[in-house]
């Protein structure tokens, strides 16, 4: 620790901090521009300058470390005067058109310039100006605003991790450059905007639209991906202008997926009134003959619940609640990428904090596209492998990702559990194991030596196992994961505290979903059989969109035409035609609500937007339902229906109680110990397994809903489906269309080729068009051309 | 004698002979009495009346929609939307002032970086419904394009005291 005074004041900062965050930290103004906390220092803006006693000239504060006993002054006249010149250099070149510029009332140049610019200009030269680039769907350029910080060109470098901005010439030439234009190939490009101190970097969906002092700011949680991010929405009036991250929480980045889904909630697609169809087509209805007909359609019927996990938690106890006063033998399901339904060894969820992962001694991602996944916590390992650490990966693509991996392997499907039998293999010789594992063992007879990376990451002191989609999704999947907790227990990473399992969830409130829903889920497939097979009589979709995500589009088309559908959701989607009658629910940020992510963290919500329409929070839509099938409404207040979520989880208490820390509070995940699963092995019948691409510009109602998103996903667009060149060459074909042949029939598609596939592997990239291929295990390509 | 004087100019009606006289001379005398709506009484350049949205003399209006009047209106009776045009300029979409919130403090015209919303010397715009009194953007547009002369005039008389 040093100990310094700061306008006389004492201040006791860790060693080695700078004098500007010694400043920040005891809420010193002190004015600046190219500093930033999560960024390198380039102290290249000169305006954070401080007079330091002793030393002759003053000193730039952001990349001045404290020293013992230092005497800083932060105000005198000689600074005033140095700020004043600073800014009279800095404005030189820079146009006089805040009137026109978005940053304008959030500007740091503008509020700067009141606060230590000279009164006049004495500039009478010839501006400059520079050409703007194209930096894709998301961030506007005007780089003639632009005054050089140089924190955008540090953002794609350090953070981003796509180097594609530079700093070109010098002096009245310097100019930032976009090195690949048209490329800020980045999920967190939407970042630049909040980074840039000037209006050089502008949100482009929002541009020229609204002025920051207009907005209403509401404290609101992502459901975009499992890792619920804080996020501001700000709005005006009825409208929504942007999403921002909430900078009071933890996390200083969201991800584009997560920010530009705004245009989705006053989106067209939004159900706005209860529908129903009858015989001259779709029309707009009231509460009351929407509940009628519904109960006319489902009442006394067998009937089958989809529902999506991204509700908040009272909406989803709230769906239990109907289930259990309404349809107590129905068929409830949600887990739209889940063949399996053997009991999983741990549950979905994570048994460490974002945190631990990034601080781990090894991390291993398995089967998963984390960057598109997860993109925040990807984020977290970048900076990790930055700072030397390694990042193993095994998975059936190479998928781009933004950080270096210290080692990769390739594998096909059907080989998972030969690596896991490799690395179980090797931890037993080396006298480690745990009760179950020999039987595992002997059932799997093959070896895979990408095993050793896995069992070589075990035997670390900390290790985090990121278990993604291609193994949630495999269809002996249970086994596998039982697999994995083998051997995370035999190496001693079974417990809290050291646990290493982390099974990266379909969507939100993992943790509460298995202990609310665990004793009646079934397989979303089998659900949608069934309704085909005629074992159900209708159908309850509420926020699922079967069509449009996950694996089983085929069967929920097939159930879909034969069954009466009920909808329930904030976004219409594809499902909609399909639709009797629909009902309105209000989207998650429209409502006041508890959420709970990937790592057990919980999230209040408290701050909601208005919502459109006729819409109503899903609880109240459930309970409303529940009262038109003639029952006693279970809960009829938030306290109600919390009370109802706390005999399910009793442990939230707390956290609707007084006193509690968010910050800290964890619910842990479910631990399944007495599963014991043995792999039955994959009937390799067909050459190629097939796996499908999980893109964040594609995936879920909310994101097809939203304009900016939809326009995003088609830039960053492949082919229909990829192979690797020699699988095609194997095939006797050439890319372009090709027969793909399925269990299920033949289908016609562009076949594109690319070298990150595995060979042997099918790999689906664009799911909207060759949708109901997902729903396959293995295929063989075929001829005819 | 006070007692004399007093009551032959009470006998006398004096007060009246001396108002009368007064209403006498004021009736040969010139009339100051304007005979509006026929004749008006001049007005100073820095008149607030009626509001109009100026244009360049190229024809393109002048509003970049900075809205700084909109938050500068005491009585929020400005509202405006906005949107960036095809050509990619930062133009309104919606520019509306509600009269009847209106006070006439001018502090939109002093807001205005491009002198686009100005007042003009215009007052006679009553009308028998609130409706016509909600001046939408193409209305003060119109506005503008009738009094250009007037307020380039007006503007041009004032310029030498800012």
């Amino acid at each position: 620790m040093t100990t310094l005074f700061i306008n006389e004041e004492e201040v006791t900062v860790s060693s080695g901090t700078s004098i500007l965050e010694a400043c920040r930290k005891q809420g010193v103004d002190v004015p600046y521009f190219c500093y930033h906390p999560e960024l390198s220092v380039a102290a290249n803006c000169r305006m954070c300058l401080v007079e330091v006693e002793g030393w002759g000239k003053p000193a730039a504060s952001c990349c001045t470390p404290v020293g013992e006993g230092m005497r800083v002054t932060t105000q005198s006249k000689s600074l005033s005067k140095d700020r004043e010149m600073i800014m009279e250099y800095l404005l030189i070149h820079h146009p006089l058109d805040c009137p026109v510029c978005d940053q304008g009332g959030a500007c740091k140049l503008q509020d700067y310039t009141e606060e230590h610019g000279a009164e006049h200009g004495r500039y009478k030269e010839v501006k400059r100006a520079v050409v703007d680039h194209n930096l894709g769907p998301f961030v506007s350029t005007c780089m003639t605003r632009c005054i050089h910080c140089t924190r955008c060109v540090r953002f794609a470098d350090e953070i981003a991790g796509t180097g594609d901005m530079g700093v070109l010439n010098r002096s009245d030439h310097m100019r930032i450059e976009g090195v690949v234009e048209d490329a800020l190939a980045s999920e967190l490009s939407g970042n630049l905007a909040d980074i840039c101190p000037v209006g050089a970097l502008l949100d482009k969906p929002s541009l020229d639209v609204s002025r920051p002092w207009e907005v209403k700011r509401h404290r609101s949680i992502c459901t975009q991906c499992p890792q619920g991010c804080d996020i501001v929405i700000e709005s005006r009036g009825d409208e929504v202008i942007r999403i921002k991250p909430d900078y009071a929480a933890n996390e200083p980045w969201i991800c584009d997926r997560g920010r530009y889904v705004h245009d989705a909630f006053r989106a067209k697609e939004r159900i706005l009134t209860p529908f129903i169809r009858d015989a001259s087509g779709v029309q707009a209805v009231n509460w009351d003959m929407a509940v009628e007909k519904i109960v006319r359609l489902l009442k006394g019927k067998r009937v089958g619940i989809v529902f999506s996990p991204d509700w908040s938690i009272e909406g989803l106890t709230a769906i239990r609640l109907l289930h259990d006063c309404v349809f107590d033998d129905a068929k409830v399901a949600f887990d739209l990428h889940r063949r399996d339904m053997r009991p999983f060894a741990f549950e979905e969820g994570f048994g460490m904090t974002s945190k631990q992962i990034v601080d781990a001694n090894e991390v291993v991602i398995l089967g998963s596209d984390l960057r598109q996944r997860l993109p925040i916590l990807m984020q977290g390992l970048r900076q990790r492998s930055l700072a030397g650490k390694p990042v193993i990966r095994i998975g059936a693509m190479n998928y781009r990702t933004n950080s270096e991996l210290s080692a990769d392997a390739l594998i096909r499907p059907r080989e998972w559990a030969a690596v896991i039998a490799r690395a179980m293999q090797q931890l037993k010789d080396l006298g480690k194991s745990a009760a179950g594992m020999d039987a595992w063992l002997s059932s799997v007879s093959e070896r895979h030596e990408a095993g050793k990376l896995l069992a070589d990451a075990l035997l670390s002191d900390s290790c985090a196992l990121l278990v993604g989609e291609e193994i949630r999704s495999h269809v002996d999947a249970a086994a596998l994961i039982h697999g994995l907790d083998l051997i995370a227990r035999a190496s001693g990473h079974g417990e809290e505290g050291r646990d290493a399992r982390n099974l990266i969830p379909e969507g939100m409130n993992a943790s509460l979903l298995s202990a609310v829903f665990g004793d009646v889920r079934t397989s979303v497939g089998d659900l949608f059989d069934a309704a085909h097979d005629g074992e159900l009589d209708a159908l309850l979709l509420i926020g699922s969109d079967p069509l449009g995500d996950g694996l089983f589009s085929m069967q929920a088309k097939r159930a879909m035409g034969k069954v009466p559908l009920v909808q329930i959701g904030a976004v219409s989607g594809q499902v909609s035609e399909y639709a009797d009658v629909m009902l309105p629910a209000s989207a998650y940020s429209e409502v006041e609500g508890t959420f709970i992510n990937m790592s057990g963290e919980i999230h209040l919500a408290d701050e909601p937007l208005s919502t459109v329409g006729d819409a109503r929070p899903l609880w109240k839509v459930m309970m409303r339902l529940i009262q038109g099938f003639g029952m006693d409404i279970p809960a009829v207040d938030m306290n109600e229906i919390r009370a109802s979520v706390q005999s399910y989880l009793p442990s939230l208490r707390e956290v609707w109680g007084q006193g509690v820390d968010h910050n800290t509070w964890r619910m842990p995940v479910a631990r399944q110990r007495d599963a014991n699963v043995l792999p039955v092995g994959v009937n390799p019948a067909m050459p190629l397994d097939v796996i499908s691409r999980y893109s964040m510009y594609r995936e879920g109602a909310w994101v097809r809903a939203s304009a900016s998103l939809v326009e995003a996903g088609n830039i960053r667009a492949l082919d229909d489906v990829l192979v690797h060149p020699n699988t095609l060459k194997e095939a006797g074909l050439t890319v372009g269309e090709c027969v793909i042949r399925t269990a299920s029939g033949n289908y016609t598609f562009d076949v594109g080729v690319r070298d990150d596939v595995v060979e042997g592997v099918l790999f689906i990239s664009k799911r909207g068009v060759a949708g109901d291929l997902s729903c396959e295990v293995m295929a063989s390509l075929g001829g005819g051309q | 004698m006070q007692l004399i004087k007093r009551a032959f100019k009470t006998w006398m009606l004096w007060e009246l002979v001396k108002g009368l006289a007064l209403t006498m001379r004021y009736l040969f005398k010139p009339k100051i009495t304007v005979e509006y709506p026929e004749e008006r009484t001049p007005l100073s350049p820095r008149f607030r009346g009626l509001h109009a949205l100026r244009r360049y003399d190229s024809g393109e209006e002048r509003c970049i929609a900075c809205k700084l009047c909109e938050v500068v209106c005491p009585a929020l009776a400005i509202v405006i939307e906005s949107e960036e045009r095809e050509d990619g300029s930062r133009r309104t979409t919606r520019y509306d002032i509600d009269m009847t919130k209106c006070i006439y403090c001018g502090l939109c015209q002093e807001a205005c970086p491009v002198d686009a919303i100005v007042e003009t010397q215009h007052f006679e715009y009553a009308s028998e419904t609130r409706e016509a009194l909600y001046y939408t953007k193409e209305m003060l547009l119109d506005v503008g394009d009738r009094y250009e002369s007037q307020i380039a005039a007006n503007i041009a008389a004032d310029a030498k005291y800012h």
